[in-house]
């Protein structure tokens, strides 16, 4: 359905932004592109500077240094009006007030008289966005009188009604609980299919990051760690850090010689040449390890904890001598015999890849 | 329920009851006398206009402590109760000493040629100074409330800041402005200690109406008084009932129910 008028979505160019709250470094320069129509997710902890540089890409919160080009614009002159960013709250900041209808034709019904359409447009294209959230027949309602994920479809009819030139969204699921968030999830990206707008949106939730986006930004104490499509950045993390917050990961301390890992005697094998060498940390996924059943066999000795046998993989939890805290693993149902993968069995693991980094 | 029978129920009726022993020619003929008629008319409008104001500067200065971290915001905060606490006569003490021709405030209002001391002037600034925390008190917890990413929800979609008080702010305030309105005005229709010393109640002039039924009482011409005192209550009860009707319809524009 055509929601917006459909000119061409805009390129957003940031370069080397600053902006500091007292002593804390908010963000740190950041420098990336956002390609024409992209869906990018910014993601990183708390603190890391992802909304603040949301805001700043608003206008909500100018930064201190640094330029943001909406194509070849400096949009770090243009008023917020000018701008004319989507931006979609967490907890939807939707007007009390004012009714569904209201609060979507409130874009269009602030604008200067010469640029206003004629009310009868406002309310046929409030109408068309009510539809396209799938809120038809509310319009009369007040935001009180709906659900959270209601809500959040007016907020989003709302930021679409002033036709934006990109759409921010600032953890737009955030305040919701988990069922609906998933629906919403597939539905932001049906939104951003239709619209074709360039959009951004901010997460902490790695696993809304890397299903939703086209690239994910990675951010932490206001720098961007890595910039990836969610393949890269789930395959070949460029940090530490990106490999610990993108899921679940096991951490082994290792010897890194000739480009392999060496870990307590057992060898991970690492995919290309990484011209590593000496003391360095290994990182395996629960799913790059296999067990071995072999009491003598190859590989690092542990023992079992728990197992969960439930779904397509099985989970098991193990301790290894000599290491804090147990570490899990997910191997395929048909791999194992569950019955030799018992609680209190030893067994052997072997890693089948891993991310290496230097130490320190 | 008992206790508001007790403590609000019986009084009121007893004044009514009381007043009703009059016959109704004596109660139209303390009516309309003119001293009575001009007091009743200064302590509603002082009142009226003491709350109009209120309802004016409260929403500022409610902003300003809500919204604006400064220094000295704590006392700030702390003196706004103060007409609340202060006992009645030491407001009405202190801001004749304030107003008289050769105090602080009312030196350079007398070279302005504005006499407030003994004027119906002196009555609304002294019912405005102590209406004042009634409205900044109730719309606080409520501006509280309202979070800063409404208003920049409504600048992001392109209102101006005029728009956005004017679209925004004030309709979600509109409520609670009422009740402010409300409870400044009753407090201001009957109050009575820091007012007389201001007004220096001069009949027909600025005597306001709580003051008449004190003098009326000390005449012991208790039926005057009570005439008046059921006059005083018919209307206070009046306006409430027309604010709450206002509330109301206000409530009901924004979706809560009741």
């Amino acid at each position: 359905m055509d929601v917006t008028e459909k000119s061409a979505p805009i390129r957003i160019d940031v370069k080397d932004l600053r902006k500091s709250f007292g002593a804390f470094a908010a963000l740190d320069g950041v420098s990336f592109t956002v390609q024409p129509g992209e869906l990018l997710a910014l993601l990183g902890p708390s603190g890391s500077g992802k909304t603040t540089l949301l805001r700043a890409i608003a206008g909500l919160s100018p930064a201190e240094q640094g330029t943001i080009h909406f194509n070849d614009e400096d949009a770090t002159t243009l008023s917020l009006r000018e701008r004319r960013v989507g931006f979609v709250f967490q907890h939807y900041a939707l007007f009390r007030h004012m009714t569904v209808f209201d609060n979507i034709a409130f874009g269009l019904r602030v604008r200067p008289r010469r640029e206003r359409p004629a009310e009868s447009e406002i309310t046929q294209r409030a109408r068309r966005l009510l539809e396209f959230v799938q809120l038809g027949g509310l319009e009369k309602r007040f935001p009180a009188q709906l659900s959270g994920g209601q809500r959040q479809r007016v907020a989003l009819a709302r930021a679409l009604a002033i036709e934006p030139n990109l759409l921010l969204l600032d953890e737009p699921f955030g305040a919701l609980d988990a069922k609906v968030r998933k629906e919403l999830r597939a539905w932001l990206k049906d939104v951003h299919r239709e619209t074709g707008l360039t959009t951004l949106f901010v997460t902490h939730d790695q696993e809304e990051a890397l299903e939703l986006a086209d690239r994910v930004v990675i951010m932490r104490n206001g720098r961007i760690e890595q910039i990836g499509t969610p393949s890269e950045v789930y395959e070949e993390p460029a940090t530490p850090f990106v490999c610990e917050f993108l899921g679940n990961v096991s951490k082994f301390d290792c010897t890194i010689r000739d480009g392999e890992a060496e870990v307590a005697g057992s060898l991970f094998p690492v995919g290309e040449e990484n011209g590593l060498n000496g003391p360095g940390v290994a990182y395996v996924r629960p799913h790059e390890f296999e067990i071995v059943i072999d009491e003598h066999g190859e590989g690092l000795p542990a023992t079992v904890k728990s197992v969960r046998p439930f779904g397509p993989t099985v989970s098991v939890e193990l301790v290894l001598a000599g290491r804090d805290g147990p570490i899990e693993i997910a191997v395929p149902r048909e791999l194992i015999g569950l019955g030799d993968v018992q609680p209190h069995r030893v067994v052997h693991i072997r890693a089948t890849a891993a991310r290496i980094f230097a130490a320190g | 329920m008992f206790w508001l029978g007790l403590i609000v129920l019986i009084p009121l009726a007893g004044i009514f009851t009381r007043a009703a022993s009059l016959g109704l020619s004596d109660f139209f003929t303390i009516l309309v006398d003119p001293r009575i008629l001009e007091a009743l008319k200064l302590s509603f409008g002082g009142a009226l206009i003491g709350a109009l104001i209120n309802t004016l500067v409260g929403p500022v200065v409610a902003w300003v402590l809500v919204r604006y971290e400064f220094y000295g915001r704590g006392i700030v905060d702390a003196v706004i109760d103060l007409p609340f606490a202060l006992p009645t006569a030491v407001a009405g003490l202190a801001l004749a000493a304030l107003y008289a021709p050769n105090g602080w405030l009312g030196a350079p209002l007398a070279d302005a040629g504005i006499k407030v001391l003994f004027t119906p002037l002196g009555v609304i600034i002294a019912l405005t100074f102590i209406g004042l925390p009634f409205v900044v008190r109730t719309l606080q917890p409520v501006l509280a409330d309202l979070e800063p990413e409404i208003e920049e929800a409504a600048a992001t979609l392109g209102a101006s800041r005029w728009q956005t008080i004017r679209k925004i702010l004030l309709p979600a305030l509109l409520p609670t402005l009422l009740t402010g309105f409300a409870l400044a005005f009753a407090r201001a229709v009957g109050e009575y200690g820091s007012v007389i010393f201001i007004a220096g109640n001069l009949p027909y002039k600025s005597e306001i109406a709580p003051l008449l039924i004190i003098i009326k009482l000390e005449e012991f011409n208790y039926p005057a008084a009570t005439a008046i005192a059921a006059i005083m209550l018919v209307m206070s009860f009046l306006i409430l009932l027309i604010v709450n009707l206002l509330q109301g319809w206000a409530r009901r524009r924004t979706g809560y129910a009741g």
